[in-house]
């Protein structure tokens, strides 16, 4: 497995972790009111640092287990699957901006909009990293 | 998943080679060690350049290295 496969699974862990546990402990009953706006910026903070440092980590054990593979370039292959995983990203990201569009028509909160578009992002993500991910396990 | 519609030799023309190594034919061609091996087992469709690449590295002409595989996709 290359440093950059490996780096692609550590990143798909680390954010499933990390707005797993966003989602999970989000107080929903305060969602529709201004404090759910605030809710979102004090969650989000934590999400960002646990991110940022559990990849800081990450990438660091990595880089000292096998600092040759952490210093080559990104090649042909890795720029491919790179290539088809943004493409396949980018229809949730379609899909999630139309919705929040529509909904912001049908009058929904601030704090509503904010997570719908936290969970656009991630979903995008999710593909994205999946299907380079799936196309490393898979090739071709 | 579809296989590309060709093989390869590069696996006995790196033995031929001295054994070279995936990494070291990696280094040569400007890929990583895991491409080669992609590419070898038929999980990797390589670029024209790199293709032309390999094969310049073996001395040997590109239908020596890639063979159109009638049977394959």
């Amino acid at each position: 497995m290359s440093f950059r496969e490996k780096i692609h699974w550590a990143t798909l862990a680390t954010m499933i972790l990390a707005f797993g546990w966003y989602f999970l402990v989000y107080p929903w009953q305060i969602v529709g009111s201004p404090a759910g706006v605030m809710a979102t910026a004090g969650l989000l903070v934590p999400v960002t640092i646990a991110i940022i440092a559990a990849m800081t980590v990450a990438t660091g054990f990595l880089a000292i287990r096998s600092p040759r593979d952490a210093d080559a370039r990104e090649d042909e292959r890795d720029r491919s699957f790179h290539m088809r995983g943004t493409h396949f990203g980018y229809y949730p990201l379609v899909v999630g901006i139309w919705l929040n569009i529509f909904l912001i028509f049908r009058d929904i909160g601030q704090a509503e909009q904010l997570n719908l578009m936290i969970a656009t992002l991630v979903v995008a993500e999710l593909v994205r990293i999946g299907t380079q991910l799936y196309f490393y396990r898979r090739g071709y | 998943m579809a296989r590309p519609p060709f093989t390869n030799d590069i696996r006995t023309l790196r033995f031929l080679a001295g054994e070279m190594t995936q990494g070291d034919l990696g280094d040569r061609v400007g890929v990583t060690r895991q491409t080669i091996a992609a590419i070898e087992q038929g999980k990797y469709s390589p670029s024209l350049e790199v293709a032309f690449r390999i094969a310049h590295v073996f001395g040997k002409p590109l239908e020596t290295v890639f063979q159109w595989d009638e049977t394959g996709d």
